[in-house]
C-alpha cells in the first residue's frame, strides 16, 4: 500500500464518515428501526466499482467502526456491521455483471442485503424470529433509496470520468 | 452484461413483491389478545390485554437503560425510553399489528400474539 493509495481510502473514509455523522443527525421520517436513506453507501459504491473490492471493504469497516464509536451507540456497531458485510458481498458478486450505467443496481442490492444482514443480526441478537415481519418494509425502503444512493455513485463516476480523475487502481 | 431492462424489471418485480408482503403484515389482524414482553430473548411478562380494564404502566430496567410501558385496553405502547434513537417511542400504540415494537438498544421486544396464530401464520 503506498502513500497514495492509503491517502485515497483515508479520505473516502473520512467522507463516508462525515456523511453517516450528518445523516444520524435527522431525524428518522418512519418510526421503524433501520429505516434511512443510508448516503453513505454512495462512497461503498464508488469504492466498490472505481477501485477494487479490497478497498471498498476497507472504507466500510473503518466506516461503520468509527461511526458507532462516534455515536456513541455500540449497538449499532453489529447491525452496521451485518448489513454492511452482506452488502459488500452482494456488491462483489455484482460488479462484473454490470456496466458504468447500471450502478444503481449495486445501490439497490447493496441497500437490499444490509437490510437483510440487519434484521438477522436483530433476531440473533434478540432471539425473536417475529422481527421478519419487518423485512418487507425494510426492503422497500431499501430499494428506493438504494436507487437513489446507487444513481449518485452512478453520476458521481461518470462526472470524475469525464474530468480524468476517476482514481483507477491506483498504482 | 444484462441490458438496462432486464435490471429494471428485476428491481421493480422486487419491490412489488415487498411491497405487497408488506402491506399483508401491516394489515395484521384483529382481535390481539395477548402481548409478550421479551427481554434478550425471554419472555419476562404477559398481559391479555383484553383484560386491561384500568390503564398502567410499568418500567423495565436493561443494564444502564430502561423503558417505560403503557398499557390500555387492547393496546400497548412504550412510552417513554432512554435510548438515543427513540424509535421504539415512535412507534406508538399497536393493538392488531404483527409488526412487534422493538427496542434495539435494550434488547426489548413487545410482540402481540392472537389466539391461535402466530407470525407463522402469516409468513407460511
Amino acid at each position: 500500500m503506498n502513500v497514495k493509495k492509503l491517502t485515497r481510502l483515508a479520505l473516502l473514509t473520512t467522507i463516508a464518515l462525515i456523511i453517516f455523522m450528518v445523516e444520524a443527525q435527522i431525524p428518522p421520517p418512519i418510526p421503524i428501526p433501520g429505516i434511512k436513506l443510508g448516503l453513505a453507501n454512495i462512497v461503498t459504491v464508488y469504492a466498490m466499482f472505481a477501485l477494487s473490492p479490497g478497498d471498498a471493504l476497507a472504507v466500510l469497516v473503518c466506516r461503520v467502526f468509527l461511526g458507532s464509536v462516534f455515536s456513541g451507540q455500540l449497538m449499532t456497531l453489529f447491525y452496521s456491521m451485518g448489513g454492511g458485510l452482506l452488502c459488500w458481498l452482494v456488491m462483489l458478486l455484482l460488479r462484473r455483471l454490470l456496466s458504468k450505467k447500471q450502478l444503481w443496481v449495486a445501490g439497490v442490492f447493496g441497500a437490499m442485503f444490509h437490510n437483510v444482514g440487519q434484521i438477522l443480526v436483530a433476531i440473533a441478537l434478540t432471539r425473536t424470529p417475529g422481527l421478519i415481519a419487518y423485512l418487507p418494509v425494510l426492503l422497500v425502503s431499501g430499494i428506493l433509496t438504494g436507487a437513489f444512493t446507487g444513481l449518485c455513485a452512478q453520476f458521481l463516476l461518470a462526472q470524475l470520468d469525464k474530468i480524468g480523475q476517476n482514481g483507477g487502481p491506483a498504482d | 452484461m444484462k441490458t438496462q431492462k432486464f435490471w429494471l424489471f428485476l428491481v421493480g418485480a422486487v419491490l412489488l413483491v415487498s411491497a405487497v408482503a408488506g402491506m399483508l403484515v401491516f394489515r395484521g389482524r384483529t382481535g390481539a389478545a395477548t402481548a409478550s414482553i421479551y427481554q434478550d430473548g425471554e419472555c419476562i411478562r404477559t398481559i391479555a390485554l383484553d383484560d386491561v380494564n384500568k390503564p398502567f404502566s410499568f418500567t423495565v430496567e436493561w443494564e444502564d437503560g430502561c423503558n417505560v410501558i403503557e398499557v390500555e385496553r387492547g393496546r400497548i405502547r412504550v412510552a417513554e425510553a432512554d435510548c438515543p434513537d427513540q424509535v421504539c417511542v415512535r412507534q406508538g400504540w399497536i393493538s392488531n399489528s404483527v409488526v412487534p415494537i422493538a427496542c434495539l438498544p435494550h434488547r426489548l421486544v413487545i410482540q402481540l400474539e392472537s389466539a391461535g396464530s402466530g407470525v407463522d401464520g402469516v409468513a407460511g
